[in-house]
């Protein structure tokens, strides 16, 4: 539990997120509905700890993604949204100069 | 349950592309040295009882209050928890257990981590561990008592196997002394850990 010490609340990571990208919920509880999911949101978290970034920097990223992204129908909400989460975080470490875009996060992916 | 390894446990549903890529991201961000899988897993850890297992919660206390619902849940999971407006892609095939005075249940997923999401939310880290998922088999007794359940050695355990086709929710024995409980307050008993089978509700004291 110790190297989460320091992490954020889920209010704290919700009051940042609201209006353009809430993290997705089901009747008040987080929705994750495959073990990625949970990890991008983690990955998001930890990466932000260790680069000093805040969160007004990752919304604007995650936003950006969100709106990026092409809409898929057969994808659910939660799909879509920790699928631009992932784009988000690559486009903050590449904004960061720590890590190149992979292919992935950029306009295409099939 | 078979003591075959190899019971049909493969996933019939490859991991998708975008789970490989959240993958691929954090082998590359452990690689970097910007996070570690240990990091990662403590927010999930933190934010799991965020999520909470209150769905299944409301199942398990509606079964309690309502005995043909009790009998619709243990004769079709799937169908009785979409009642309940729960459900989702990994709830296919709920099937859901039932403690009595002489058989306790617990789940695990012996191969990887087969878990009933849409009841349980994010499962818990220890049950994706090596130890859990090889020990829970071998010797329940003792991985439970552990954890901290003590079972009378009269009273049988079942260890349920789960896998990507079929995810088992325990229910619970109501507790002594809740005659008067409402369902939101019976569901408020029901832990995560009881309806893994790695605990049970804790009876309400006298003075409540």
């Amino acid at each position: 539990m110790s190297e989460a010490g320091g992490a954020p609340r889920l209010a704290d990571l919700d009051a940042a997120l609201a209006g353009q990208a809430p993290l997705p919920r089901d009747n008040g509880e987080l929705v994750f509905e495959e073990p990625w999911q949970g990890r991008a949101l983690g990955m998001g978290v930890v990466v932000l700890e260790r680069t000093g970034a805040t969160w007004a920097e990752f919304r604007r990223h995650l936003v950006d993604a969100i709106r990026r992204r092409p809409h898929d129908p057969g994808e659910s909400a939660a799909t879509a949204y920790y699928a631009a989460w992932l784009d988000a975080v690559e486009a903050l470490l590449a904004e960061k100069g720590l890590v190149a875009r992979s292919g992935a996060a950029g306009a295409e992916t099939p | 349950m078979s003591d075959d390894p190899d019971h049909g446990h493969h996933h019939p549903r490859p991991d998708s592309e975008v789970a490989l890529r959240a993958r691929a991201l954090e082998a590359l961000l452990v690689s970097k040295g910007l996070v570690s899988t240990d990091a990662v897993d403590a927010i999930i850890e933190l934010y799991e009882r965020d999520v909470g297992p209150k769905n299944g919660a409301r199942v398990v206390a509606r079964a309690w209050t309502d005995p043909a619902y009790r009998e619709r849940l243990l004769a079709d999971g799937t169908k009785a928890i979409a009642e309940l407006g729960f459900g989702g892609a990994e709830a296919d095939d709920l099937v859901a257990v039932a403690n009595t005075a002489t058989v306790h249940n617990v789940v695990v997923c012996t191969l990887c981590s087969c878990y009933p999401w849409a009841v349980l939310g994010l499962p818990p880290v220890w049950y994706k561990s090596l130890p859990y998922r090889a020990r829970m088999v071998a010797e329940p007794r003792a991985v439970l008592r552990e954890l901290g359940l003590e079972l009378p050695d009269e009273v049988e355990v079942r260890v349920w196997d789960s896998s990507a086709e079929v995810r088992y929710l325990v229910v619970p024995m109501r507790p002594a002394g809740t005659d008067g409980l409402s369902e939101d307050a019976l569901a408020a008993l029901v832990t995560r850990d009881c309806m893994i089978g790695t605990g049970v509700p804790p009876t309400p004291g006298p003075a409540t």
